[in-house]
C-alpha cells in the first residue's frame, strides 16, 4: 500500500509545479469535493458536472506555472478555474440547445428560469446556494446571475432593467451578507 | 482612502469570487500590495469560503479519479513525448538550416558581388560613352575643319588658275598720293573675254561699320558702279564683282553702308589704269 504525503500549501504547489502525479493525487483527495460540489451547483447535471471536474483537472496540470501565490490562495485559484469552466459549459451552444429541448416552455425569461431550476433538489441545499436562500430575493437574483450564470455586471443591468450603479450596489452588499454567513 | 472602509465595501468578495471588474482586480492588487491589513482580510475570507467549500464539497463519482488520472498521465506522456520528438529531430532540423545557410549566406555573396560589379559596369559604360560622344564630336569638327579646307583649296585653285590666264587683264591699283591710307593697294582682274571683273583686297584699312568699300569703273571720265564689297581678313580670296564691259581705269572709294549712286572724291583710297 502506497503512503500518501501530507503537504502544507507552499510544499503542495511547488510539487505540484514540478507535474508530480503523487501531488495531483492529493490534491484530487483534498479538493475535487469542494469543486465538484460548486461545478454541480451551476451546471445542475450530474455528467456535466464529470466532464467539467475533468476539464479543471487538466486546466489545473497545464495551467499551474501561472498560479502566482500573492495574488490568492490555491484553492480560491483553482476554484475560480472551476466556475469559469462552469460557466463556459453552461453558456455553450450545444448546452443551450439541449436546455431548450428540455423545456418546451420558450416564454420563460431567466429569472422565472432560475426558480424553476431544480433539477437536482439537493444542490439547493448546499454551499453557496444553500446560503443564497438566507438572502432577499433582489439579492438572489443578482448573485444567481453574476455568481452561478456568469453575467457581466453591465448584462445584469439589461436584463433585469435596473440601473448598473442599483446592480453594483445590491452585489456588494449580498456578497457582504455572504461573508456574515460564512463566518 | 480609508482601508477599513475599503475592506467592507465588499471588493474583497467580489475579488475572490471572480465577480470583480479587470479594473478593479488590478485596485485591488494593488491595494493588497500597499496595506497588508487588506491582504490580512483577503486570506481570512478565503479560508472562510475554502472552510465552508470543504464543508459542503459532494464527492464525484468514485471511476472518475482513475479516468481524470489516465488523462493527466497521458497530459504528460503527450509532453514528454512532444518533447522526445523534438530532441530527435532537432539535430537533422539544424543540419539542414546550417546547409541552408551556407546557401543563403553565398547568395548574399553573390548579390553583393553582383551588385559591385553592376555598378563597376555601369560606370565604365557610363565613361566609355562620355568618350564616344567627345570622339563622335571631334570627328564632326574634324569634318567641318576640312570642308573648310577644302572649300578655300577651291578658291586658291580658282584664284590661281585665274591668275594664270592670259586673257586677264591685271589692274594694279596702289593709293592715290596724299590718300587717306598710303599704305592701300588693291588688284581688279578683268576677263578680257566675260568681262567679268575679280577684286582682290592687298591692303586696305578696316572700314567702321555705318561704311562700305564701293569699287568704281572710270568709264569715259565718268564713275560707273561696280558693287560695294567687305573686307574681311581672313578671306584672301578674289571678290567677284560686276560685270564691266568697257573701262580706262578703276577707283575704290569709302561711302556709307550699301553704296552711292555716285562716288566721294573726299574719300578716294585707291586707283589704278588698265593699261
Amino acid at each position: 500500500m502506497a503512503i500518501t504525503p501530507t503537504y502544507n500549501e507552499q510544499e503542495l504547489i511547488a510539487a505540484l509545479k514540478t507535474k508530480d502525479e503523487q501531488s495531483y493525487s492529493y490534491l484530487y483527495d483534498n479538493y475535487s469535493g469542494a469543486l465538484y460540489s460548486i461545478i454541480k451547483q451551476i451546471v445542475l447535471d450530474g455528467e456535466l458536472a464529470n466532464d467539467v471536474l475533468q476539464e479543471v483537472f487538466i486546466n489545473i496540470w497545464r495551467k499551474i506555472e501561472s498560479y502566482d501565490a500573492t495574488k490568492g490562495r490555491l484553492f480560491t485559484w483553482m476554484l475560480n478555474i472551476a466556475r469559469n469552466a462552469s460557466i463556459d459549459t453552461i453558456r455553450s451552444k450545444s448546452f443551450q440547445n439541449t436546455q431548450k429541448n428540455q423545456e418546451l416552455s420558450n416564454n420563460v425569461n431567466i429569472s422565472s428560469s432560475i426558480s424553476n431550476q431544480t433539477i437536482l433538489p439537493d444542490i439547493d441545499n448546499i454551499g453557496l446556494r444553500k446560503t443564497l436562500g438566507t438572502l432577499k430575493e433582489e439579492h438572489r437574483i443578482l448573485i444567481e446571475l453574476a455568481y452561478f450564470k456568469g453575467y457581466t455586471h453591465e448584462e445584469i443591468a439589461k436584463i433585469e432593467g435596473i440601473p448598473l450603479g442599483t446592480v453594483k450596489t445590491r452585489i456588494r452588499n449580498a456578497l457582504l451578507q455572504l461573508r456574515q454567513y460564512l463566518k | 482612502m480609508n482601508v477599513k472602509e475599503y475592506i467592507s465595501s465588499g471588493i474583497i468578495e467580489s475579488y475572490v469570487l471572480g465577480l470583480a471588474s479587470p479594473e478593479e482586480r488590478v485596485e485591488f492588487e494593488r491595494m493588497c500590495d500597499s496595506y497588508p491589513e487588506i491582504r490580512e482580510a483577503r486570506d481570512a475570507f478565503e479560508l472562510s469560503f475554502e472552510k465552508n467549500a470543504l464543508s459542503n464539497a459532494i464527492e464525484p463519482p468514485a471511476h472518475l479519479k482513475n479516468e481524470i488520472f489516465a488523462k493527466l498521465h497521458s497530459e504528460g506522456n503527450n509532453t514528454q513525448a512532444d518533447n522526445s520528438f523534438k530532441k530527435e529531430n532537432a539535430p537533422a532540423t539544424v543540419v539542414a538550416m546550417g546547409w541552408l545557410r551556407y546557401v543563403a549566406a553565398a547568395s548574399i555573396v553573390l548579390l553583393i558581388a553582383s551588385t559591385v560589379l553592376n555598378y563597376y559596369f555601369f560606370s565604365q559604360y557610363k565613361e566609355y560613352s562620355a568618350k564616344y560622344d567627345q570622339l563622335v564630336q571631334n570627328q564632326t569638327q574634324m569634318a567641318s575643319a576640312n570642308q573648310t579646307l577644302q572649300t578655300k583649296l577651291q578658291d586658291y585653285e580658282s584664284a590661281l588658275s585665274m591668275m594664270k590666264d592670259p586673257a586677264m587683264a591685271v589692274v594694279k591699283m596702289p593709293s592715290i598720293p596724299k590718300g587717306p591710307n598710303p599704305n592701300s593697294l588693291t588688284t581688279v582682274y578683268w576677263d578680257t573675254k566675260s568681262k567679268d571683273v575679280y577684286l582682290l583686297v592687298n591692303n586696305l584699312p578696316e572700314p567702321t561699320s555705318d561704311k562700305q568699300y564701293q569699287l568704281w569703273a572710270l568709264v569715259d571720265g565718268k564713275p560707273v558702279d561696280a558693287g560695294v564689297f567687305d573686307i574681311s581678313k581672313d578671306n584672301l580670296s578674289f571678290v567677284k564683282m560686276k560685270n564691266i564691259p568697257r573701262a580706262q581705269a578703276f577707283a575704290i572709294t569709302l561711302e556709307k553702308k550699301g553704296g552711292s549712286p555716285t562716288p566721294d572724291m573726299t574719300a578716294l583710297y585707291v586707283l589704278g589704269k588698265v593699261s
